[in-house]
């Protein structure tokens, strides 16, 4: 239950403003009214509805429609409230119901009818509020929850075997387990078989089928040691991670695309899902892993792994609109990036604390002990960060290439600085200051620009590719002048000059045939013109065609386009002729309102700001120049030079150094799409904001975690930069002592052994979570994983070589009445495969299965129109490709457009964190598993598979039948399958064995 | 939500609340699971066909009047506030793009380019007053369709086919018919089932895809009608026998049950899709009287009214079969040349053919669903993200406007005639900004007519009670018959 009710109360000093949260115990405050009778009315009563309802809005910081309920004063003004006459308060009216509706609260539920008279009976008895009682929004600060006890290690009980059960209480787990099956009248199953044992391990294990091979080896083995020795070789196989890392990549949300609007590809976001694969096959201690994923970059510099776990705060949706097209100055891009900080929040917590945080983004948690403050102390320390392609690893050569390089670099740097220090001392200060004086007049210039750019050719890959635009007058007409006028683009960080050519000339004709150059700048480069129009005059010509031919096109980011802001076309008197005029080009992106054949004689062009600023700035310049060269020396300006060229000459070779490996991560460094700007680590202001609205900031927050108990202090020191404060938050997720991080790890993991988690919400630890099934165990189990090494395969092992797992999930009535649930674990949850287990097994068992690992992933789509929104086309997809008979691990996940087969089953959502899978039974499934396209092609392989390993009918069915569910079906059914084989092929047989019951379960 | 006793204690109505009760149970028999055994109060409505215009068509253009427009039309526009345009959409106040008249008794004004849906007006309740929260097309598109700003919440027709479950099993749920072009903004996310069953999720048919429902039937040469028959019976067979020896675990029972369905479907899902039968004056009225032409490249009225109409012809069958959600899509995503709403360079150009269109196909619809008595309990919703800005883009075009829109509702439980919540002069905000229409009281008042409390129907995900309607949401009691 929230604390609405509980109390802090503290002597205060008189000028120090006194809030409680709540009602206390203060007789000596409270007036005497008519409702002595009741006392503290107001407090039990009252307050708590205002708390509730009323002061997130109506607060002295807030004082929303300038009223605040904060205190007595602030209540009783204006005649909202008249003690003693409710029907007169304003309040009253308000917060009645009239048609179903009341106006307070604001868009919210209105109180109810008993509440509503409380009110009006304490307005009318005077409205009697203690003199210095404060109110404040409600909060929970009760830490008095399970969940946020310290671990304590509990004495493991000691087990009492029940009579003909010798095999039970292998280890610990199974005396927890065994205590509450007995404080329940239950008893355990017997275990399961060896057949049912190798196909649950395998499956859990490595997400794969056994081959009948290996079931007929283990059911053979007769060492004493088989089982530990098939648990060793599967935590072993390199398809352990395979599986265990789709797990993980479900509650963090990892996708391929990048969700919201246009969907696109997020074409580097699978290293960090081979990292994950990887920290599982190596056994990375968890607390590695979370340090490595939340600040590898700042824990571990240097080190692939330190930027590849970065991935994880990318991993969720990201509103590429809100981002790259909106600028952050608008409120939809502010919108855009306070949703993407809390997509980043609610990760961590969600991930690594069970704890539903974002809760708090909009009013103070309900449930647990979170306020607004804490969430959006989270926020900060994200402040700085987005989600971008990052280098995680140059190889060790370009590294050491890089360092030398960058040495050198700063070096040449270094000197040049120096000289430049030496003229400053010679200038007396008269050089800084000239040049403070030219960089604000330069900020002064801010270029004036239309909505509508201009023209912008098609985007070329080579730069040498053919480009034309031209100007077709209404009639042959005596030209003089020919003006091109120079686009403006932040694109790219671009600016003045954007797309204007590098090498073009520009010819007039009167037939459009022959063609007479008016200027040819076709052999060498135009530099960059900024903003500064090219005229060319003097033409005096009769055309009709004025056209501009490109040879080299300027280059955009890693492209090559053509723009133009402007051609004007001028006769003698300056008159312009272009009215009425056509365009042609060769090509145009024609991407309305910006880029458009026809803006380029809209009469809109680029022009730089304050034009009194520009003459300044030239002055200053030119003033600036002079006393340089009066302190110049010859020798100085050689040694100048010379570092000159080697410092641009050190660039171009650091620039010509192979890229590296790229992966999408958190990142404070990028390069610039659109408005879409990396911040370089400068922390972006972070408010709590009232309701979650970007447009109602309140104070600024301060960096912090969640609270973990009343005294440890949450905050962090404001001054920590956007890398120390990722730092302290993953210290703090892996301190020993918190109580949150390591139950809510080996609950998942025992979750995804038994099914159901000792506690039964994986993602909520918190009051609207479930309790503990076996509050002992989960603690016990978190301590040993977190003092033995916080190895995941140690703790595997623990868990399948109990009793516990071993056992039958055969039906007992008598039990089923004591526990329908199975929460106390008295046999094995029977579970159906999940989405990518049956992808798998039907690969693997028709023989198609390619085990390759990593890389970039397979589509299973046809992906059509990626310019501008990618069209991803399952149903035109050709599952005979073999590029697609991989792992499911490693299939490309397109977060908008989920595979359709594998959303039928199942499959996690990748826009929401799946702690655990839905299990669902629908008639779309049988529809999948019957006729979806895989399926009969898989059919198809597998029927080639068993001609191949049998030669017979009966045996070939056999085989197949043993193949998808590793055992013997009994006589009459395997005639039964003959027969039908005989009617209509093995294909149709080896489609129907995919849809067994048996294939798709587990004992 | 609510249990039976409840109910029954909470019920004041007139009638026997045990006789209510049964009633409203009555329904269920022979229909799949739902989540709501008994409803909260008695429904006005069974089903609901959703009609999202992708993009965001123009409030001003079709149903929301403004003669200040006409009048100002080319004079500099002037909000009386900063306004922040999506884009630069702050040009000179621009008229309606086409030409306004009264129709029915109700005297409605709407333009010529919806002109059709001018012999329903009578019928029909318009919201002017809906406000959104972003100018972000994918955002507000989740919004309208989920009540979430975000992915990830199961979309309308996932709750309610949750809450109510199917009337009919040999079909889906909740069926959705994208635009023929390709999805809108956020794709099939719009329609999930998210932390729902995927029994819940909005499965998308395309008329005319060779395979209008994805594996609804093996395309395989060694797939026969006989194969497929025999094949099923032994698998049932073999599928009970596992069953048999694992007595007392439903899920095994239920999946050959699945199995059963699905053959069902097989044969129910064609029928409902084949509009072969239809005779010619039904045809005639969606609009399908030359289906399959050629049409032009540039975007056309007749090419529009034949998909559109298809389209709302196949969710009449199909509620008329026992869908219980039918959502019908008009536009794909922002690409060129623009095939939806979104009309930032050339109002009249896209909204003139998509419009008309849309109103051949709706007010067929409406008038189909009446004529066989089902409107009494067929909703009607018209939505789309968001609006769009009374002053100009460029020259003809028009600019996002998430501060006002219209919605319309016609059918079950709906008042006819009505214009409600007035947006203000220039349809830039509505007239009283501190009393909007949003989202979440356009599904409370669907929940409502469908017998459903909107804050009762809750499923608790990661800790949290989430709702369809948030923790919002009023039911719009002034348009309820």
């Amino acid at each position: 239950m929230p604390n609405f009710l509980s109390i802090s109360h503290f002597p205060v000093p008189s000028r120090v403003q006194k809030i409680y949260w709540a009602v206390g115990a203060f007789l000596c405050l409270f007036p005497l009214s008519s409702l002595r009778s009741e006392e503290h009315f107001f407090e039990k009563k009252i307050a708590p509805l205002f708390q509730a309802h009323c002061l997130s809005c109506h607060n002295q910081d807030l004082s929303k429609g300038k009223y605040s309920l904060q205190n007595r004063r602030s209540a009783l003004k204006s005649g909202v409230i008249v003690p003693g006459n409710a029907a007169k308060s304003e309040l009253v009216d308000k917060i009645t119901l009239k048609g179903g509706k009341a106006s307070m609260p604001k868009d919210a539920t209105p109180l109810k009818r008993h509440e509503v008279a409380l009110i009006r009976k304490w307005i009318d008895a005077g409205a009697p509020w203690p003199k210095d009682l404060e109110l404040k929004e409600a909060e929970v600060d009760d830490f008095n929850w399970w969940s946020y006890q310290g671990l304590r290690r509990p004495n493991i009980p000691t087990i009492k075997i029940p009579e003909g059960k010798t095999k039970w209480g292998r280890n610990p787990i199974d005396a927890f387990i065994l205590r509450t099956l007995n404080e329940n009248k239950l008893s355990p199953s017997k275990e399961a078989d060896r057949r049912t044992l190798i196909r649950r391990l395998t499956f859990d294990l490595i997400g794969l089928p056994p081959s009948p091979e290996e079931v007929q080896a283990f059911i053979e083995d007769k060492s004493e040691k088989a089982y530990e020795h098939l648990v060793d070789r599967l935590l072993d196989s390199k398809h352990y991670g395979e599986r265990w890392a789709r797990h993980w990549l479900d509650v963090v949300k990892y996708a391929d695309t990048c969700g919201y609007d246009k969907d696109k590809l997020r074409p580097n976001a699978w290293p960090y899902r081979d990292y994950v694969i990887d920290s599982f096959n190596r056994d990375k201690p968890y607390s590695r892993f979370i340090k490595e994923q939340v600040a590898g970059d700042v824990l571990f510099p240097g080190t692939p792994e330190g930027i590849l776990g970065l991935g994880f705060i990318a991993c969720g949706p990201w509103d590429f609109i809100g981002h790259v097209e909106v600028p952050e100055s608008k409120i939809d891009g502010k919108v855009a990036r306070n949703l993407d900080r809390d997509d980043m929040v609610s990760n961590v917590l969600n991930t690594f604390c069970s704890v539903t945080v974002q809760c708090a983004r909009c009013h103070n948690h309900k449930f647990d002990p979170i306020s607004q403050e804490h969430y959006y102390g989270l926020q900060s320390i994200f402040a700085a960060v987005d989600r971008a392609d990052r280098v995680y690893d140059l190889g060790p050569e370009v590294k050491a290439q890089q360092s030398q390089l960058s040495q050198k670099l700063k070096a040449n740097r270094q000197q040049l600085q120096q000289i430049e220090s030496e003229m400053e001392k010679l200038s007396e200060g008269q050089l800084s200051s000239l040049r403070n004086q030219v960089n604000s007049l330069k900020s002064k210039i801010s270029v004036k620009k239309s909505p509508k750019y201009g023209y912008h050719s098609q985007i070329s890959k080579s730069q040498d590719a053919p480009k034309w635009v031209q100007v077709q007058l209404p009639k042959v007409t005596g030209i003089s002048k020919v003006t091109l006028y120079p686009c403006h683009d932040e694109y790219a960080g671009i600016g003045g000059g954007f797309g204007f050519p590098v090498r073009f000339k520009v010819e007039i004709s009167m037939d459009s045939k022959t063609w007479i150059p008016i200027f040819d700048h076709s052999k060498k480069d135009y530099p960059n013109p900024g903003l500064k129009p090219l005229v060319i005059k003097d033409i005096h010509s009769s055309v009709r065609w004025i056209r501009v031919s490109v040879s080299k096109l300027a280059e955009r980011s890693s492209d090559y386009i053509f723009s133009l802001a402007e051609i004007t076309v001028e006769d003698g008197q300056d008159k312009s002729l272009t009215a009425n005029a056509k365009i042609q080009a060769k090509d145009s992106i024609e991407a309305p309102v910006r880029w458009a054949k026809k803006n380029l004689i809209d009469g809109h062009w680029p022009q730089p700001g304050d034009p009194s600023a520009q003459k300044r700035l030239t002055e200053a310049t030119l003033k600036l120049e002079e006393l340089r060269k009066k302190i110049e020396t010859p020798e100085r300006i050689a040694k100048r030079a010379q570092l000159q060229k080697s410092v641009q000459e050190l660039e171009k070779q650091i620039q010509k150094l192979p890229k590296g490996k790229v992966v999408y991560a958190a990142a404070t460094h990028f390069n610039q799409q659109g408005n879409f700007k990396p911040t370089k680590g400068q922390l972006r202001p972070i408010h709590v904001l009232h309701r979650g609205n970007i447009q109602q900031p309140g104070k600024p927050a301060q960096p912090g975690f969640i609270p973990l108990d009343k005294t440890i202090p949450w905050q962090l020191d404001k001054n920590l930069n956007e890398a120390d404060r990722r730092a302290e938050l993953a210290k703090w997720l892996t301190s020993k002592e918190h109580p949150l991080v390591w139950r809510s790890i080996v609950n998942r993991i025992w979750q995804y052994h038994f099914g159901e988690g000792i506690v039964s919400t994986p993602n909520d630890f918190g009051r609207m979570g479930a309790f503990p099934s076996h509050p002992e165990l989960l603690d016990w189990l978190a301590l040993e994983f977190r003092d033995q090494g916080q190895s995941f395969k140690k703790l595997h092992r623990l868990i399948v070589t109990s009793s516990t797992y071993r056992q039958s999930s055969k039906f007992d009535p008598k039990k089923h009445k004591i526990d329908s649930n199975n929460q106390f674990f008295w046999r094995m949850n029977r579970r159906r495969l999940q989405a990518e287990e049956i992808r798998d097994s039907i690969l693997k068992v028709s023989g198609a299965l390619n085990p390759e690992m990593g890389g970039p992933g397979f589509y299973l789509f046809k992906l059509e129109k990626t310019a501008h929104s990618p069209h991803y086309e399952y149903h035109k997809f050709d599952p005979r490709d073999e590029k697609s008979h991989r792992r499911s691990i490693y299939r490309f996940i397109v977060r908008s457009q989920p595979d359709p087969w594998m959303t039928t089953l199942d499959c996690a959502d990748s826009s929401q964190s799946t702690p655990k899978r839905n299990e669902t039974l629908t008639s779309l499934q049988a529809l999948a598993l019957l006729n979806n396209k895989f399926n009969l092609v898989m059919a198809e392989r597998f029927s080639m598979r068993i001609q191949s390993e049998a030669k017979s009918l009966p045996e070939q069915v056999r085989r197949a039948v043993s193949l998808v569910i590793q055992r013997e079906l009994s006589a009459k059914e395997i005639e039964e399958l003959t027969q039908y084989t005989r009617s209509h092929g093995l294909k149709n047989l080896c489609r129907l064995l995919y849809n067994l019951s048996e294939f798709v379960y587990l004992d | 939500m609510l249990n039976r006793r409840d109910f029954l204690t909470q019920s004041s109505l007139g009638l026997s609340s045990l006789a209510l009760a049964m009633l409203l149970r009555e329904e269920s028999a022979g229909s799949s699971p739902r989540a709501i055994e008994v409803l909260h109060h008695p429904p006005k409505a069974k089903r609901v066909v959703q009609l999202f215009m992708a993009g965001a068509a123009s409030h001003l253009d079709l149903w929301d009047h403004k003669p200040y427009l006409e009048k100002h039309h080319g004079k500099k526009s002037d909000f009386g506030e900063h306004v922040e345009a999506f884009q630069n959409g702050l040009g000179p106040w621009l008229k309606p793009q086409f030409e306004f008249k009264p129709y029915g008794h109700s005297q409605k004004m709407i333009s010529e380019a919806v002109q059709p849906l001018g012999r329903h007006v009578d019928d029909i309740t318009f919201i002017h007053n809906m406000v959104g929260k972003t100018g972000v097309h994918s955002q507000a598109t989740y919004l309208q369709a989920t009540g979430f700003q975000r992915p990830g919440f199961p979309g309308m027709g996932s709750w309610i086919s949750y809450a109510l479950g199917s009337i009919n099993e040999n079909l889906p749920t909740f069926v959705v018919l994208p635009d023929h072009r390709g999805f809108a903004s956020n794709g099939p996310k719009n329609w999930g089932a998210a932390f729902l069953p995927a029994s819940s999720q909005g499965t998308a048919i395309f008329p005319q895809r060779e395979n209008p429902i994805e594996d609804l039937h093996a395309r395989a040469d060694f797939v026969n009608s006989t194969s497929d028959r025999e094949g099923l019976n032994l698998l049932n067979r073999l599928n009970r026998n596992y069953q048999e020896e694992r007595p007392q675990d439903s899920r095994l029972q239920a999946r050959i049950r699945s199995y059963e369905l699905a053959a069902r479907m097989q044969l129910s899902a064609p029928e409902a899709l084949d509009l072969s039968k239809e005779p010619k004056h039904i045809l005639k009225l969606y609009g399908l009287d030359r289906m399959g032409s050629k049409y032009s490249k540039d975007i056309n009225i007749p090419e529009e009214t034949e998909y559109f109409g298809r389209k709302c012809l196949i969710a009449r069958r199909l509620l008329e079969r026992g869908v219980r959600f039918v959502q019908v899509w008009s536009g794909n995503d922002n690409s060129f040349p623009r095939r939806n709403w979104d009309s930032h360079e050339n109002l009249k150009r896209d909204h003139g053919p998509l419009a008309r269109g849309m109103a051949v196909g709706a007010a067929a619809l409406i008038e189909d669903l009446k004529q066989r008595g089902m409107l009494d309990d067929t909703i009607v919703l018209w939505t789309t993200e968001f609006g769009r800005m009374p002053s100009s883009q460029g020259s003809t075009g028009r600019d996002h406007n998430p501060y006002v829109f219209t919605n319309w509702l016609c059918g079950g439980g709906v008042q006819g005639g009505l214009s409600y919540g007035p947006s203000d002069e220039w349809g830039y905000k509505p007239l009283d900004r501190s009393n909007p229409t949003q989202v979440y009281d356009v599904h409370a008042t669907i929940l409502h007519l469908l017998g459903i409390d909107h804050t009762r129907l809750t499923v608790r995900h990661n800790g949290i009670d989430r709702r369809l309607t948030d923790v919002h949401g009023h039911v719009l009691n002034d348009i309820l018959t």
